[in-house]
């Protein structure tokens, strides 16, 4: 089962707010995931990224598979 | 090329909760973030933002895509195989949305308007707490002077 770390888009209209979530790849749309591990917050300036550090080093050495744009919020936070 | 302007990007701020969610802020880490992520978090959000003004105008096949790529971060591949349709598909189909909701804006401006809107009422607020403080009466001037230029908008 591949396990995947990806951005979930929250927040309202106009209002674009980021979560840092591991999911499944298989049940991705419906909105269930394993467990939230960071934030993105574009909205402040300036933005803020946030990452639980111990959550994320778990997952990451369990072969959860970053989406780009996570590999380059993590590199950001120097977790990778 | 970059719609909401400067707003975006620059000098983002790091911070790494430890287990007890204490935070700690890594600026040095500020520009590192600038270089490597600048474009590729500028062009979510930025799609994002574009997607909440004009998105109602795409079809449902092309807003189930889009709304996948960019709210749910998910790769071509993913939503190919969920939506029975090439990964060629789903990448010219994103393109595609992309194109067409810059079209939209380059017309309407609605996004920018928006930024411009915001930021200037940033402004007014800023100015409005500052009357509190100092009761200068040069600011109750400026406030119209910025209200004035966000009905011109």
């Amino acid at each position: 089962m591949a396990v995947k770390m990806r951005l979930k888009r929250m927040g309202a209209k106009k209002k674009p707010f980021y979560r840092i979530v591991v999911a499944d790849s298989r049940s991705p749309r419906d909105g269930r995931f394993i467990e939230e591990i960071g934030t993105y917050d574009p909205n402040l300036e300036p933005s803020a990224i946030k990452f639980n550090e111990e959550a994320t080093k778990k997952w990451l050495s369990t072969g959860a598979q970053p989406t780009d744009r996570v590999v380059k919020l993590l590199k950001a936070a120097g977790l990778q | 090329m970059c719609i909401i302007g400067s707003d975006f990007g620059c000098h983002d701020r790091v911070v790494i909760a430890d287990k007890d969610c204490k935070e700690k802020t890594l600026d040095t880490l500020a520009n590192i973030l600038y270089d490597n992520a600048g474009d590729v978090m500028d062009s979510i959000v930025r799609q994002s933002l574009l997607y909440d003004f004009y998105g109602e105008l795409l079809t449902e096949h092309q807003r189930a895509v889009y709304e996948a790529a960019i709210f749910d971060d998910m790769s071509l591949g993913e939503i190919a195989q969920e939506q029975g349709i090439s990964r060629q598909g789903v990448h010219d189909l994103i393109k595609r949305c992309s194109r067409i909701l810059s079209a939209y804006e380059d017309k309407l401006h609605l996004v920018s308007k928006f930024q411009k809107t915001k930021q200037m009422v940033g402004e007014i607020r800023r100015l409005t707490e500052e009357f509190k403080k100092s009761r200068d009466e040069s600011l109750i001037e400026q406030i119209g002077q910025i209200s004035s230029d966000i009905l011109e908008l």
